[in-house]
């Protein structure tokens, strides 16, 4: 669910910029205050895993790419704060060692699938898990993988309304709310099944370490 | 010093090649580029193909299919992003090849600590990939069903976990002698 770089306009991605530097620093206040021998290398270990899951990518027609990510583990297992730091970190170390991604729309991915994503896998699992604990971790998963890209499909759909010629061409990405939507919800919908899956296999696999 | 300079100089050159809508203008940007890249230009200018083609073909194609639906289609528009996308990439494979990354973020001791820890973990996965991928292909004597190759892969995942947190461990017990964590907790102490 990458945006490519260049397809966002400044409109966009300077106010996330903002936005994300005020959660980076929260997030960075909470990685300081959590900090100790136990969390950091499993934190480590997760975000090189989500870094692997990252990097194999197909791309969508709709502009963007589908893959699996990892979040709802991080998210269950860190909390959404974590989660948001040690994605922002993939999502950077992805831009420059792999060019998936960009510097530009970095804040837009981290925010969607850091924060938006790990916020409602969080959500997802504490509402199930009381009662059904393997229910709760495929929400978290699935959750991770279309809350994201509904919030990523939003911010793409707005760009040809946000920053277009005089003739009304567009500046940026070409496509509306009509494509984006379908074009990135339909296929993460159905890559979320395999997301809550992992999750469940991971996270349970975890616990028994 | 001179990779968080390098970082700056980055952002203001990526902040200015999405501020300006001239196809004339990027493509002097560029140029200017691929002068910077020096002798790596032909490398560099390869691998930003490669990572771009894909999606900016969907766009262009998508783009111009939809002149069949009756929408107005300009031919500037795709011309000027995919010099755009191009350029974008182009100047972020410059700056990874000339900046240390670590040195950039040193101005957080933590945020280095994970960078470090994270890249370690990520050069031990893709080694143990490789390696386990080799060691299953040089003992199969016929196709793996299905079944088979799930099971290979589970199998395969749980080493990886095994090792690679196992790995990180030990860097930390390392970093912990040193001590990393004592410095935090004092640093807590005196903030407190």
């Amino acid at each position: 669910m990458h945006v490519p770089d260049g397809f966002l306009s400044p409109q966009t991605y300077l106010p996330a910029y903002a936005l994300a530097a005020g959660g980076w620093a929260y997030a960075a206040r909470e990685l300081r205050r959590r900090v100790d021998e136990t969390l950091l290398p499993r934190l480590a270990v997760l975000a090189a895993l989500a870094f692997v899951l990252m990097s194999v990518m197909l791309p969508l027609p709709g502009g963007t790419s589908v893959h699996v990510s990892g979040i709802g583990i991080l998210a269950v297992v860190f909390g959404p704060w974590l989660t948001f730091a040690v994605v922002s970190l993939v999502l950077l170390l992805q831009a420059l060692v792999l060019g998936a991604g960009g510097i530009t729309v970095l804040p837009v991915n981290a925010l969607a699938m850091g924060l938006g994503g790990s916020v409602a896998a969080c959500l997802g699992y504490r509402l199930l898990a009381p009662r059904w604990e393997r229910a709760g971790l495929f929400a978290a998963g699935w959750l991770a993988s279309v809350v994201p890209a509904a919030l990523i499909a939003v911010v793409l759909g707005l760009q040809p309304a946000l920053a277009h010629t005089t003739d009304g061409q567009p500046l940026f990405f070409p496509f509306g709310l009509s494509v984006t939507l379908p074009a990135i919800l339909v296929p993460h919908a159905v890559l979320g099944l395999g997301e809550g899956l992992l999750t469940v296999l991971v996270v349970s696999f975890l616990r028994r370490r | 010093m001179k990779d968080r300079l390098l970082l700056l100089g980055y952002a203001i050159a990526v902040l200015a090649a999405t501020s300006v809508h001239h196809p004339s203008w990027l493509a002097a940007g560029l140029l200017v580029v691929a002068a910077l890249a020096g002798r790596q230009a032909p490398t560099i200018g390869w691998r930003a193909l490669r990572a771009v083609l894909f999606f900016n073909l969907v766009i262009s194609v998508g783009y111009s299919a939809s002149a069949l639906f009756g929408q107005a289609v300009s031919v500037d528009y795709l011309i000027l992003v995919n010099i755009r996308v191009y350029l974008l990439i182009f100047l972020t494979f410059t700056l990874a090849s000339r900046i240390d990354i670590l040195r950039a973020l040193s101005f957080s001791r933590g945020l280095t600590y994970l960078v470090t820890l994270v890249l370690s973990q990520i050069i031990s996965f893709r080694r143990l990939f490789g390696d386990l991928r080799l060691a299953a292909e040089s003992r199969r004597l016929r196709r793996l069903q299905l079944r088979e190759r799930y099971l290979q892969s589970a199998a395969a995942a749980a080493h990886l976990f095994d090792r690679a947190e196992h790995d990180a461990r030990e860097i930390a017990l390392a970093m912990s002698s040193r001590g990393f964590f004592q410095r935090d907790a004092a640093d807590h102490a005196q903030r407190d």
